[in-house]
Formats: structure tokens, sequence, C-alpha cells
């Protein structure tokens, strides 16, 4: 049955109130996340209380409706994606259509499964779980699949429907001329933070504009910003592989420039117009001074398939930057995109 | 050359070079400070603070001034937009290596010049390539007088020129000559694509020289299919064909033995006396225990005015005497949708 506009957002709505209800269970909820993600408890906590999109404007989600487009069925794929985004990929099957089937990620699918606990437990008939779900074997409507690169080719080269991918990203993050370093520090720091930075939106290159000084100065701000919030916030555990991985950038940039290395982080700051290196996760950033918008421009060049988001104290200079299709934010918002559609907006580009 | 001992040991060598380094190069001086290294109480060459293959891309890994450089190397793959460099003010050391210890493995059995073939492009095309200055001393040291354009069989868009080849080994066979054939993986693949099930026999006691990866330039084709294709193709033993294993950063190489080792296995690697692989744990950068695997950490005494000591992003083992290469270590891939690398470089 079709269903109109406003049907359609009542139901995404159903679903954020299931969100809330689901997320309400906390003695429940977060320990399990945390032995799923790795995650720290009270990084878990930061999550469900700041970045879990219980809060849309009608206009934002007829927004969403209009990106989900109308299919008879959805089938979702998840992945061990950042665990809230669960609520965006179901909110943009529900939107979708009044039937949806649900695989969570077998590696951490806590919250996925409380959230579609919580919808059908408050009456919605057209969401449920299918842990088998085979996506061979799904002949109607499409599949929305979440995850790396490698992931979604092996579902789209296996379905028989049409299938819309989600795949990674990064989000960069430009300071500009103006910005007042300590208050960007602190909003940029708070961008790394959240999720260890294993988000598709998370910051994992940020540009200073001005003179290497400049650069210098933010590296240390950043720094001190970044070790004083671990405090409240620790990181995860790390997996050995990318322990490997942060003990090379580090060793990298030290010989390069410079790393600020912390108890739960590390800053490499780039040589001056040097190439730009890719961090790992995990509360890394790679730092670069430069003198102008365009040369930034020319530097993420190579890059720019993966910006996702590009966080700025500057609305101008982030449009300026980003690729088409990629995420705006202010410093400190980058990972509380708009409920208005994919947090990858590049496919509408 | 096998079994000399060196007028100092090894370990000294190198902690006078680390020293050197340290003193003329400031991103070394800092990275043993982070590290902790006491450089003046060092007497191990395991305790040398490698430097990783990436810092090439980002800065100058050098001791010395730019306006001494005569000659810089520059790595093929162009990762991110950076392609990593390597400086030289002096490339007579490099050469006189390369050429001691390639002879040592590809040619020592040869009492004259032969041809020399290379399947890759002339040094006046490739200038910046370590690899094809290499051939360039291989041909010049110990093959028969040839022009270029007879030699490096390969022009700037990539094509090989079968019928020069042809010809030189049609003179080779005429003058039952041996040859020596160098040149990529990729460049090989290509070839035995082009020649499908057809055979192209070269003269009796001919070897071949293999190296490289792939970087998306052919199809993959495992090491021990390319080696078995080749000795096909070129009507040799499989034994003959040699691989051998260097890179931009590094002034030393590495050889299989199965040329002149007839119990060398295939896949073993030696080293040369001026040049030691230690492989690590890629955490700790500690050396793991005897037949694990691990990073190969490579301290290489011909990196005079660079870094003795590299991180690769290579996994290695230790095996009877040398080393076994067993393939880029895999990059971590990070829990969530934050992108790896490896999907960047993918896209």
């Amino acid at each position: 049955m079709k269903r109109s506009v406003a049907e359609r957002i009542a139901d995404v709505r159903r679903l954020q109130h299931a969100a809330r209800t689901a997320a309400d269970d906390r003695a429940t909820l977060v320990p399990a996340i945390v032995a799923s993600t790795g995650l720290s408890t009270e990084g878990v906590e930061l999550a469900l209380r700041r970045h879990l999109e219980l809060d849309a404007t009608d206009e934002e989600l007829t927004r969403l409706v209009e990106r989900a487009g109308e299919v008879s069925r959805v089938s979702v794929v998840l992945s061990a994606n950042v665990f809230v985004g669960a609520l965006r990929a179901l909110a943009m099957a529900r939107a979708a259509s009044s039937d949806v089937v649900v695989r969570p990620s077998r590696r951490d699918p806590v919250f996925a499964q409380a959230l579609v606990a919580a919808a059908v437990a408050a009456g919605d008939r057209g969401l449920r779980l299918d842990d088998a779900l085979e996506v061979a074997a799904v002949e109607v409507g499409e599949i929305h699949v979440y995850g790396r690169d490698d992931t979604i080719a092996d579902v789209r080269a296996r379905a028989r429907v049409r299938v819309r991918g989600h795949g990674s990203g990064m989000g960069v993050a430009w300071v500009s001329e103006g910005a007042e370093l300590a208050a960007a520090a602190r909003a940029l720091a708070e961008d790394i933070v959240v999720f260890d930075q294993r988000g598709c939106l998370s910051p994992r290159i940020a540009f200073v504009h001005g003179a290497d000084a400049r650069a210098l100065a933010f590296g240390d701000a950043l720094h001190a910003e970044l070790e004083r919030q671990a405090r409240f916030v620790p990181r995860g555990s790390l997996p050995a592989e990318e322990r490997a991985a942060a003990e090379r950038y580090i060793a990298t940039m030290t010989y390069a420039c410079r790393a600020l290395v912390g108890s739960q982080h590390a800053i490499g700051i780039a040589p001056p117009g040097a190439p730009l290196v890719l961090p790992p996760s995990y509360r890394h950033l790679h730092l670069a001074g430069c003198v102008s918008l365009a040369a930034c421009a020319a530097l993420l060049a190579p890059l720019a398939k993966g910006v996702v988001t590009v966080g700025s104290d500057d609305p101008a200079a982030a449009r300026a930057l980003a690729p088409p299709g990629a995420r705006l934010a202010a410093l400190g918002a980058m990972q509380r995109p708009r409920l208005d559609g994919p947090v990858d907006l590049r496919e509408d580009a | 050359m096998a079994g000399a001992e060196p007028p100092e040991s090894f370990d000294a060598l190198a902690g006078d070079l680390a020293r050197y380094q340290a003193a003329h190069s400031e991103g070394f001086a800092r990275l043993c400070r982070a590290r902790g290294v006491d450089l003046a109480a060092m007497t191990s060459a395991d305790a040398i603070p490698p430097v990783p293959t990436d810092a090439f891309k980002l800065t100058r890994v050098s001791t010395f001034a730019l306006e001494e450089t005569t000659k810089t190397f520059r790595t093929s793959g162009t990762t991110m937009g950076a392609r990593g460099e390597h400086f030289f003010r002096d490339v007579t050391t490099y050469e006189a290596a390369a050429l001691a210890f390639g002879r040592h493995w590809l040619a020592r059995d040869l009492t004259a010049r032969v041809p020399v073939i290379v399947l890759g492009p002339s040094p006046a095309e490739a200038a910046d390539s370590s690899l094809v200055h290499m051939c360039a001393s291989f041909v010049q040291e110990l093959g028969v007088p040839a022009p270029p354009d007879e030699t490096f069989l390969i022009d700037a868009d990539g094509v090989l020129d079968l019928a020069t080849f042809d010809e030189r080994v049609a003179n080779a066979l005429a003058q039952n000559q041996p040859m020596l054939v160098l040149g990529t993986s990729f460049a090989f693949v290509h070839f035995i694509d082009g020649l499908g099930q057809d055979t192209f026999r070269l003269p009796a006691g001919s070897r071949v020289m293999q190296t490289g990866g792939y970087k998306g330039r052919s199809r993959e084709v495992p090491a021990d299919v390319l080696r078995s294709d080749l000795a096909r193709a070129f009507g040799l033993d499989r034994r003959a064909i040699v691989a051998e294993y260097g890179m931009t950063e590094l002034s030393s190489q590495f050889y299989e033995q199965t040329l002149f080792e007839p119990a060398a296995p295939l896949g073993r690697y030696a080293e040369p006396p001026w040049a030691r692989v230690v492989p690590v744990d890629p955490e700790t950068l500690a050396p793991v225990l005897d037949g694990a695997v691990g990073i190969a950490k490579i301290i290489d005494l011909m990196n005079v005015d660079s870094a003795v000591a590299v991180l690769t992003q290579d996994q290695v083992r230790r095996v009877g005497g040398g080393f076994e290469l067993l393939g880029r270590a895999p990059g971590a891939v990070p829990r969530g949708c934050s992108i790896a690398i490896e999907e960047l470089l993918g896209r």
C-alpha cells in the first residue's frame, strides 16, 4: 500500500521513538555495546547521549523521505559501523518501504537488535530482523548495504535486485585564519573523540590556514584538548593491527616533522607542502598548515574521493573545499549530521 | 664472497652509520630521541630505530644538502599523490654493491660478456628508477655491447619490442651465448600473455631475473606460477628464474640462490654481507623469534647518506640463513566506516 509523505515521516518518527526507548535501557545496552564495539563505557554513553539522532525537523525528514525513494521492500545489511548509525540506516529503509528486513552486523548486532525490538514492541509491523538474510535470495525491492567497499562489491555481485551501497569515508577539517585556536581545538577534539574516530564522518586530516607556526600552535592546543577529553571519555581498546599502524604513523611523522603523542591519541604535523598521509583511526589526526584554500585543495585532491564531510569554523571555506556531495559542518558538529538522508550524500551529487 | 668476514663487524659499522646519520639528519635524531635510543652506547644494529618507508614520501631522508644531490630515485607508485624519493650525492657505492651481489647470484659462472636484455624502459626514459639504473649497470658490466634500443625493450608507452627481443635471441643462439634477461613481474606477465602457449626458447645457460610487484599494471600471478610460466616459455629450468627483492628506499638488493646453490629452496632470499633483513613485531619493532613472521626491518650499510635502518611494509620470515618474502603486510582495516588507506587507493 502506498504511503503518503506524512505517513512515511510518521514511520520514521516511530523509529526514533523506539531508539529513545532502546537507549533508555542503559544498564543492559551499554555493557553489551562496550563488549561488541570495543568502545569505552564513557564512549558508548557519549554516543547515546549526543549522537543518536533523535531530533529531526519535519523539513529534514521530508528530505530524508525524498532521498529514500519508495520500494516494495528494503533488505538492510548492516556492518559494524558506528553503532548509532543503525537508526539512520533503518530510518532510510523505513522511509522507503513498509516492509523492511534487517540483517544486523554479526560482530556488532546489539543496538540494531535493540532498536528493532523496541520498534516492534511499539507496534511497528513493517520491520523485522532476519539474521540469516541471504542477499542472493532477495527477489523484491532493494538492498541497502553498509560496510567496507569489498563488502558492498560482494553484495552487488550476488544480488538480483538493486543495491544501494553505503561505504566508508572520512572527514577533513579546515581551521580558518580567523579561528580562535583554543575553541577550534576543543571543538575538533570532540569530533575526534566520539566513536574513537571510527565513523565515516570522523576527521582524520585537519588543515590550519596560515604560517607553519600557527599549525604548530593549533597542534599543541589540540594535543592538550585531546588529553583533557580522554580523561572523561577514554579511548576504547585498540586492536593489535591498529597499534602497529599507529606506531608506524608516529615514527613516520616524528622523522618527517613532528608527532605529538598523547596517552590515547597522536597528532602528526606535516612538513610544509608535503603530500598528505592518511593516519590510522582511533584518535590520530594528520595536521597540515596551508597558506591558502587553493593550496589545501591541491593537497587534498588525491584523497577527495574519500571525503564525506568537511568541518570548519568558516562555512564558506568548507563549501569551497568540499568535494561534490560532501556534507558541511561546524567544528564540533561533524559527527552530528541532520537526519535528512544517508550520512554520505555524494551519491546524490 | 659468502662467508667472507668484513673488516669491522656489521653491528659496529651500522652503529657508526646511525651516529653519523643522527648527526646530519634532524629527522633521524628526533626519531632516536623519541624512541629513547642512546646511539653513543648502542652496540647492536637491532637497536637502531628504523625509518618507515612512508617517510621517504614526506620529507628528505638524507644527511646532505639538496644541492649536493647528483641522483634521485623515486618510487613508481604515487600513493595519494606522493612518490618516495631517495637522494644520492654519489651512486658509485650503490652501483658497486648492486653489481657485486647481482653478479654473485646471476652471473658468477659467466666467463665472458653475454647478451643482456631488459624488459623495461631505458635509463633515458626512466632516469629516476633505481631498478632501471641497476639494470643499466648490469648491462654495462656484464653485457656484450648493444645499442639501448636493442637492450631496453619496453618503450615509454609500455610496449614490448618483441621483434628485437627475437632478433637478439636468434643472434645469441647462433653464437651459442647464454643470455641474461632482466625484468619486472608485470612486464613478464605481459610477455607471457602475449606469447600464449607459444614458446620463446633462450639459449642454453640463460637465466632470468624477475623482480617487483604488480602495482595494478598487469594481472597478478602467484610467484610459483610466474616462475613456471617463464621457465616453460623460455625453455629454462625453474631454478634459472631468479627472483630479486629490492626497493627504492634501499641501496642493497636480495636474491634467490637457486641458480648456483642446488639445495637452496625456491623463494628463499640471500642477503649481501652488508645488509641484514630482520623480521620485527610491527608494534614493538622487536625482532620476532626465528622462523616467525614479522615486518622486514632492513639494515642496509649501503644506505650511507639516507637511512641505515628502514622499516618496510613487507612480511618476511627467516629461514635457513636467508629469508622468505611473504607479501605486503595487510593494512589495518578499521572497524566502523572510517576509511582505510587500501580503500582510498582502490577508488
